[in-house]
Order: structure tokens, then C-alpha cells, then sequence
């Protein structure tokens, strides 16, 4: 085999990306509960799409509310039962929902902090609550947060919250497109390290890095969950993806045809998370769901160039591609020479 | 047609069922035995969520017909542990997170056991390798990859069971790296997705598809489709009770093709029968007669005066046009040392999220009408179905089902309407299933574009001027369109504050299957052209691609393309800690590659022969890959 045949190099991209709805207001509405047993219960029309937001919220709701987030609950989202919460994109869930949660689980606790404060004769301020215990600082009281509840009932009131949440985007003018579309930005970049072999067009991805600012990690196992998908999917576009018409019949029915990433295209995957808090929000958090496959397809088309000297302006980067492009190249370099 | 004996051990229990003789295994195992978790995403062998064993072997259930297991010995994400208990692999995707939708995960988790009863000291390699026939279209794998390893080193004793854990937490939930509370549910198979549930006297819905990508509809005759016994009811756009029209932004799309089709797959009718079988059959008995119009099949050739026109609305096939303008593009260019010119493409992409889409309706005893889908916008669902069936807000209620992924290819009401309808004709339950080959004709893609980019900039590698021109295909409906060209405009010319620039991005009908949400919205397709640019800039210049992005990124302070001044801006530290991370030698982008000293780290994967990673059979060759593995 030449030593000449594989070749590699790298590539980055930078990206951004706004967070919530676009250029318009965006909100997200919840009911939160201290319920018996000191467990908690939401309500709110979230949609959990595989990202992980039923557990993002669950550790919201647990830290707001003094307990553990096997102990919330959180009703699926059904237009007669919860509140709007409104839909699952637009990088949208963590930041809308998230926030809007944590304020209706922040409501909740004060109902019962205050109860519990002047069952005790201590001011409300010096009540905290962490993992089912509820206590008052500088001091020896102290009890379960299902006692609390129980106390709480006891006195007459139900421990209750809701909250809106509202992100304040702003229209495009018509004729020049100013306008505030985001409240909060995020902001990534990534390195793809490939090799091309140059004998059959084949690419293979063999290191990303990618640096990703969410605002605030409130998972980070799911952040990188996030990001690892997005780098997967970009380079599912940047090297094989590619759904096909003729006359409007497709030609890329089914997966044997359409081809999709698999276990032995994956790169490792090297996260970086950075926190840059969002100011505007109680979380602080923004988002990672769409910004994470924004830079994978240019950084890997970078890294192509790095390599083999052809530049892919048309995605998918298949192997067919590469092989013409390289022809192209050196038959410029010939035509130079001569 | 008489039925089929069939007897075999399910999960270590002695199953004897009558049954249909042309049933998959994954229909007998589904439909017979009520063993929901074995999933069918493609039907035809490709993606693996059907995984079983049979006979200790693992199978694609979707390509075995029922009586060729029978007397076999099967074995189902069900029977993996005792019920409420879970198997070490189960237990190791729960611990690292390596479920997110969940529907590839029962045939992943069947997958990744399988490898370790083949070779229990198989290597990350040879694991690959292994899970090499089932796609998982969100995590990227790599969870996965870990949570196979994890699981192998438990089981061998070589990593104690409390690795399997939750992490203790200090102080406080946020920022802990707390278990997936649905993941046991996605790793046992438990969790019911829309196309597991039954209910009683349901019915089966089929739709009829267009042949066309563009034609009138002369007549649908339905009667001897409605005459079969076992039919329930046919619905054309003839049964729409209100004001028909769904979409994101625009509601120019029918329930069911109303006049003509405007591409191929797009619902002309749909039929509710007692069963699958029957629904189908009853659809080859609907005649409809087309006459085909000429299509549009690029959106050059839609924009051309006097192309045919695919909405009354819409005479010139636009579906959006977003203009950003920002200082002054002739004065920028006139600045610049260099200018740079080219044009760039992307493709159409399917969201090919493993759950093809799937509900039911029914009416409820106080008449609302009840759907039932794994979609991402219920909310904006009721309001469009509220007005197409001419009900109340309140009469109409949607129910989200757990959503086998989505990426935006959820978010368009494509099917809900027909179900409705159809439940409100019959009043019974009835639920529809998509193949994969319908949900790949039928669903929005996303956008394809074509960018012409000219960049002026000077010496230093200042940007002085941008023009960014984006020309995508819509396809036949409006459905995000609009929305993926506003962001795609916002976004379009990067992070970095540019001056004077001139953007426009537009959308276009055609024939062709429609274009829609799909993660990123217009975000990569535009960053692909700039970060592209970028590169051919820096090479240009002799600067070094991180440098030439710090002369220009948007920094607190800077005004965005569209004129919002930046209270935050993480940009810097983003670019620091992925130079850092990756080890980046500095230099120009120009072809360097074969001289790099920042190759093959310890943070890469090592390239694979298809084929080769299978180092022998045994223990030996998979210590083997382990200890590769290691160092």
C-alpha cells in the first residue's frame, strides 16, 4: 500500500445560535405541587422528544422543592390537562419549560416554607430544604419533608405553585430584517480530524472535539448526549445522507438506500462544556439541541481540505464525490505543469 | 384463510396461538403476544429495533415469518430480567445515559447482549462491530459504546456492581449527572410508544397515497371500498367537517388532497377497517382518476415566468422571501484587500427517527374528540384541528404518546386529521401505523439550499461586506418554510460582526416531497457556506483559521446581523477551549494535513476495515482488542 494512500487532516467550524422561538415572544407555562409523602408533582405540556427534559425538569423541580427527583412526578403533556407549555424545538425546552418550572416549584416551596416558619416561630428566610429534609439554620429544627407536607395540610393549605415564563424575542423589519430575534445566544466550535482514502473516496471521521457554551449544565451526561447525536447526525449529512427525487418519485426509499450512520462510522467524540450563565433567566441555563450539529459538516469539510487538498461545496461528501475531485485536481495540476 | 397452529417458548414460558399464516414473528410476537417491546422501525431487516433471540441467535424478527420459529426458542427484551428487575447491560445504558428516545434501545440492548454471550471479553472494536446492524439515530452511539463496556467489565467481575449506580449528590440537583428517570422503562422494552397500544374495538386506518408528484383529481369513486365487509368507513377530503388547512407557518395543506396532489405520497383518501388486512385491500379498491399537470422540480425552474403555478395562493411559488440589509454593501467590498465569490449545496435529509409516525382517536363519552400521537406541537395541533373538524378548543384534546425521536419531522399534523375524522365517523377507536416507506415518502425532509456567497475582506482578514444569497427547495407545502428561512437569515453570516452585509434567503414550491423542521432550522445549511468561507479566506491570507475568527467574532457589544446588540457572548472562550482540548497546531489551512504533528491522539479512534475488527473467536482475540483498547 503507498504510504500516500490515506491521508489525513483537521478542520474547525464555529457556530451560533439563538434559544426559543424565533423573532417573536415566547412562553412556557407550569403547576407544581409539594405532595404527600414529600414528593413533588408537575404539570406542564412538555414533550420529552428523547433529549432528557422529563429528567432536567425532575432535577429542577427536586431542587426548588427540597427532595429527590425520583420523587417528582411529572404529568406527559395532554392539551386537557396541563398547562401551555408549547412545543418541543426551537432549542426551546431546558430555557421555556425549565425556568418556567423552577419559578412554579420556587411558589410552592414559599406556601410551605411560610407554614412551616411560623409552626416553628423561626423567620422564613432561615428555612432551607435539601434531598426530603426541610430544617432552619442555627438551629435544631428539623424535619422530613413529608412531615412538612403533613404540617403544612394540617394548617389548612395545600403547598402550591404556577408560573409563566416569557423569553422576549422581537419581530424582523420587512425591509432590512433588524430586529431582537433571542433573548439569549449560544455559541460552539468543533474539530473533526478525518482520513481520506484516496484510492476509493472513503472518509472516516476519526476525532471531534467539541466546545459547546449551554449556559448552565443542569445534566451534564445529557449535554454530551446531545452533542454526541448532533456531531453524528452532522456527519451523517456531511459524508452519506442524502434523500433523492427524480420527477418527485424518491429514489431513497428505505434504509437500504438512504444511508444512515451506524456504530462503526462514530468518531470519538471529545466534549468540552462551557457555562457562560444566560443573565435573563432564574436557571441561567440556555440550551444544546439544535447548536450541536450547526459546525459538524463545515468542520469535517475543512478538515477534508486539510487533508487532500479538494474542496466539497456540495454536501454529502461520498466517496464518488472525492474521487472526482481529486481526478479534477490533478488533472488541473497537469494542465499547470504543461 | 385458515390459520396456523403455533407453538414455541416465549421468554421460558410454552406459548400455542392460532394465527394468521403470513405473520412475521415480529407480528406474532407484537400482535399475538402482547410482547410490545420488540419495536418494528423499517420492516425490512435494517435497523434492528425488531432484535431478538431465537435459539440463542440473535434475529431481526420483521424478516422471519412466524412458522419458521415454531418450536424455537425465543427470547425478547421482556424476558431479559424478571419483571422490575433489570439485566447489567440494562442497567449500564440506565447509568450512562445511552437511551434518549428509547426506540432503538430494546433491539440495542438485545444487540449488545448478544455480543457479550458471543464473546464476553469482546474489545470496544469487535463491539462496534457487533452492534453494527442497529441503527440509533440520537445518541450518536457513544453512550452506548460505553455502557456496553461497562456492562462487559461488571459481568466479568472485573468492575463492581455499584459503578451501576447513581452518583452521590452534594448540595444541589443542578449540575448532577442524575440517571434518566424514563431510561428503565426504555431499556426493558415496558414503555408503550403509540403503535404498542391497543384499545378496545379499535379499528385500523390505511391511507391512499398520491402516484403523482402533480395532478388533478377527476373523481374518487369509494363505493366498492365501502362495500367490503370488515370496512368501517372511507374518508376523502369530501368528509372534512370544518375549514381544512394545516401548517407551521402557512395553513396551505390539506387534510386529504382536495382538488389535486402536489406531490408523491400526499393522502388522497384513507380507510378504517377492522384489520390491517382489510384496510389495505379495501385502498386497492378505491378508484381515483388523474390528470396529470406539468411539476416543478427545482426552484430555478420555479421561479422561471409562466412555470406552473401549485397554489392558488401563491402565483410566483413563493412560499418566503427574508431580507436582513446592515451598513453598505458596495462601500464594504470597496474596502477589501480580497474578495472571495462561490456557491454552495446542501441536500435534502430524512429525519429517519427510528418511530415511524403512529396515533389514535377516539371519541370520548362527552364528545371530544381524542388524538393521541407522538408529536411535538400538540399544543399547535388542537388549534388546527378545532378549526378543520369545526369544533370548540375544548372539545378537541391531543394526548402526547412517548416520541420515538423527532428532530423537527414531528412537528407537521400529517395524519392526526384523517384519524379524527375517521374516529368521528365510526365512534370507535382507530389507529394508524405508518411503514417506514410511507413515512419516508410522506414526512417533510430538510431544506435543501444553494448559496451564492461573496465576502470581501482585508489584509488582516477583517470582514468588510457579506452578500449571502440562499435559494431552497419547499417542495410542495409550506409547513416551516418560512421559519427556516428567517433563521436561516439571522444566522446566516456566522457568529462574527459584519458591517455591511446583504442577505436574503428564499423559499419555493415545488413538486417535490416538502421541506420542514429538522434541527438546526436553516442554521447549518447557512454556517456551512460561511465556515467554509472562512477557511478559503484564511488560506487566502496565511492566517490561521482560529485567528482569522477571533478578528471577527461577535464579542459583547457587537451588533448581530440583524442589528441586536450582544448583552453576552461566549464565542472566545468556546474557540480557547476547543483549540485547547484538540491540541491545535497552528497554521494556515493550506493543505498541511500530511505534515500535522496534532494526528492520532490518545482523544481519536483508530481507522476500521470493515470486517477486520472480528480478531479470531474466543477469549483470546477479545482480550486482545481490550488491551488495544486500553493502551
Amino acid at each position: 500500500m503507498s504510504a500516500t494512500r490515506k491521508l489525513r487532516g483537521r478542520g474547525i467550524a464555529a457556530s451560533w445560535y439563538g434559544i426559543a422561538r424565533t423573532a417573536t415572544i415566547d412562553r412556557a407555562g407550569a403547576w407544581a405541587e409539594i405532595d404527600d409523602g414529600g414528593t413533588g408533582k408537575i404539570v406542564t405540556g412538555v414533550t420529552e422528544i428523547g433529549e432528557g427534559i422529563l429528567t432536567v425538569l425532575a432535577q429542577i423541580a427536586a431542587d426548588e422543592m427540597g427532595i429527590k427527583p425520583d420523587d417528582v412526578t411529572i404529568g406527559d403533556n395532554d392539551t386537557a390537562r396541563s398547562p401551555e407549555a408549547a412545543h418541543a424545538g426551537a432549542t426551546r425546552q431546558t430555557y421555556m419549560i425549565g425556568n418556567s418550572v423552577a419559578l412554579a416549584s420556587r411558589q410552592a416551596r414559599s406556601v410551605l416554607f411560610d407554614e412551616i416558619a411560623d409552626f416553628w416561630d423561626v423567620e422564613v428566610g432561615t428555612l432551607k430544604a435539601f434531598d426530603g429534609e426541610l430544617w432552619a439554620a442555627n438551629t435544631n429544627l428539623k424535619m422530613s419533608m413529608s412531615d412538612a407536607v403533613a404540617t403544612c395540610k394540617a394548617r389548612g393549605v395545600v403547598p402550591l405553585g404556577s408560573a409563566s415564563f416569557t423569553a422576549h424575542g422581537t419581530g424582523l423589519d420587512p425591509v432590512d430584517g433588524s430586529g431582537s430575534p433571542w433573548q439569549a445566544y449560544v455559541f460552539g466550535t468543533q474539530i473533526a480530524e478525518v482520513e481520506v482514502d484516496t484510492y476509493t473516496g472513503e472518509i472516516q471521521v476519526l476525532g471531534i472535539w467539541a466546545a459547546h457554551d449551554v449556559g448552565r449544565a443542569i445534566n451534564p451526561r445529557g449535554v454530551e448526549g446531545q452533542i454526541e447525536g448532533g456531531v453524528v447526525q452532522g456527519l451523517g449529512q456531511a459524508l452519506m445522507e442524502d434523500y433523492r427525487t427524480e420527477n418527485g418519485h424518491t429514489t431513497t426509499h428505505g434504509f437500504a438506500k438512504y444511508i444512515l450512520p451506524t456504530s462503526l462510522d462514530i468518531p470519538q467524540i471529545n466534549c468540552t462544556i462551557i457555562e457562560d450563565p444566560d443573565p435573563l433567566s432564574p436557571l441561567q441555563a440556555k440550551g444544546i439541541g439544535e447548536p450541536a450539529l450547526v459546525p459538524t459538516a463545515p468542520a469535517i469539510m475543512n478538515a477534508i481540505y486539510d487533508a487532500i487538498g479538494v474542496r466539497i461545496k456540495s454536501l454529502p461528501a461520498t466517496p464518488e464525490k472525492i474521487l472526482q475531485a481529486l481526478r479534477d485536481r490533478d488533472a488541473a495540476k497537469r494542465k499547470e505543469i504543461a | 384463510m385458515p390459520k396456523l397452529k403455533l407453538e414455541m417458548e416465549v421468554n421460558g414460558r410454552k406459548v400455542s396461538r392460532e394465527t394468521e399464516p403470513y405473520k412475521r414473528l415480529l407480528d406474532f410476537l407484537r400482535d399475538d403476544l402482547n410482547l410490545t417491546g420488540t419495536k418494528e422501525g423499517c420492516g425490512a431487516g435494517e435497523c434492528g429495533t425488531c432484535s431478538v433471540f431465537v435459539d440463542g441467535k440473535l434475529v431481526k424478527s420483521c424478516l422471519m415469518p412466524a412458522a419458521k420459529a415454531a418450536g424455537a426458542t425465543v427470547e425478547t427484551i421482556e424476558g431479559m430480567a424478571k419483571p422490575g428487575d433489570l439485566t447489567p447491560v440494562q442497567k449500564a445504558f440506565h447509568k450512562t445515559g445511552a437511551s434518549q428516545c428509547g426506540y432503538c434501545i430494546p433491539g440495542m440492548v438485545m444487540a449488545a447482549t448478544s455480543a457479550l454471550r458471543e464473546n464476553p471479553g469482546a474489545g470496544i472494536e469487535e463491539i462496534k462491530e457487533r452492534l453494527g446492524g442497529n441503527i440509533c439515530r440520537c445518541t450518536g452511539y457513544t453512550k452506548i459504546f460505553e455502557a456496553v463496556e461497562i456492562a462487559r467489565d461488571v459481568i466479568a467481575g472485573d468492575l463492581p456492581e455499584t459503578v451501576l449506580e447513581e452518583d452521590a449528590v452534594q448540595d444541589t440537583y443542578i449540575g448532577a449527572n442524575v440517571r434518566r428517570l424514563d431510561a428503565p422503562s426504555k431499556v426493558s422494552g415496558r414503555l408503550k410508544y403509540a403503535a404498542d397500544m391497543k384499545m378496545h374495538d379499535m379499528l385500523q386506518m390505511q391511507v391512499l397515497r398520491s402516484p403523482h408528484p402533480h395532478a388533478r383529481i377527476v373523481s374518487i369513486d369509494t363505493c366498492a371500498a365501502e362495500a367490503m365487509e370488515g370496512v368501517a368507513c372511507v374518508i376523502t377530503s369530501d368528509d372534512v367537517p370544518g375549514k381544512d388547512g394545516y401548517g407551521v407557518f402557512v395553513h396551505d395543506q390539506p387534510t386529504m388532497a382536495t382538488g389535486k396532489v402536489r406531490y408523491v405520497g400526499e393522502a388522497v383518501a384513507a380507510v378504517a377497517a377492522e384489520d390491517l388486512v382489510t384496510a389495505r385491500r379495501a385502498l386497492a379498491a378505491i378508484k381515483v382518476e388523474y390528470e396529470e399537470l406539468p411539476g416543478l422540480f427545482t426552484p430555478q425552474d420555479a421561479l422561471k415566468p409562466g412555470a406552473p403555478v401549485i397554489h392558488d395562493y401563491a402565483q410566483d411559488n413563493l412560499v418566503k422571501h427574508i431580507p436582513v440589509r446592515k451598513g453598505d454593501v458596495a462601500a464594504g467590498f470597496e474596502e477589501a484587500d480580497l474578495i472571495l465569490e462561490d456557491d454552495f449545496s446542501t441536500q435534502q435529509v430524512e429525519h429517519a427517527y427510528l418511530e415511524p409516525e403512529a396515533g389514535i382517536a377516539y371519541v370520548d363519552p362527552d364528545d371530544v374528540v381524542v388524538v393521541i400521537s407522538p408529536s411535538q406541537n400538540i399544543t399547535h395541533h388542537r388549534h388546527m384541528l378545532a378549526e378543520i373538524i369545526d369544533k370548540p378548543i375544548n372539545k378537541v384534546r391531543f394526548i402526547m404518546s412517548p416520541v420515538g425521536g423527532g428532530f423537527g419531522g414531528k412537528e407537521d399534523m400529517i395524519y392526526q386529521g384523517m384519524l379524527a375524522i375517521g374516529a368521528m365517523k365510526t365512534h370507535r377507536p382507530i389507529q394508524l401505523n405508518f411503514t417506514r416507506e410511507e413515512s419516508i415518502i410522506a414526512s417533510a425532509k430538510r431544506h435543501p439550499s444553494k448559496v451564492h456567497y461573496k465576502m470581501g475582506l482585508t489584509n488582516a482578514g477583517r470582514i468588510t461586506a457579506i452578500e449571502f444569497s440562499m435559494l431552497s427547495d419547499g417542495g410542495a407545502y409550506g409547513m416551516s418554510s418560512e421559519g427556516v428561512m428567517r433563521k436561516a437569515a439571522i444566522l446566516s453570516c456566522g457568529p462574527y460582526e459584519v458591517h455591511n452585509l446583504k442577505v436574503d434567503t428564499t423559499a419555493v414550491y415545488t413538486n417535490n416531497t416538502p421541506s420542514g423542521a429538522f434541527r438546526t432550522f436553516g442554521g447549518m445549511q447557512a454556517q456551512f457556506a460561511t465556515e467554509s468561507m472562512m477557511d478559503m479566506a484564511a488560506e487566502a491570507l496565511n492566517m490561521d483559521p482560529f485567528e482569522i475568527r477571533r478578528v471577527n467574532m461577535m464579542k459583547i457589544g457587537s451588533r448581530t446581523h440583524t442589528q441586536q446588540e450582544l448583552t453576552t457572548a461566549s464565542l472566545g472562550r468556546v474557540m480557547d477551549a476547543a483549540q485547547e482540548a484538540s491540541r491545535w497546531e497552528t497554521g494556515a489551512p493550506n493543505v498541511r494535513g500530511p505534515l500535522r504533528g496534532d494526528l492520532n491522539g490518545p482523544d481519536t479512534r483508530q481507522p476500521c476495515t470493515l470486517g477486520a475488527r472480528f480478531q479470531g473467536d474466543g477469549l483470546d482475540g477479545g482480550d486482545k482488542g481490550k488491551k488495544e483498547n486500553v493502551a
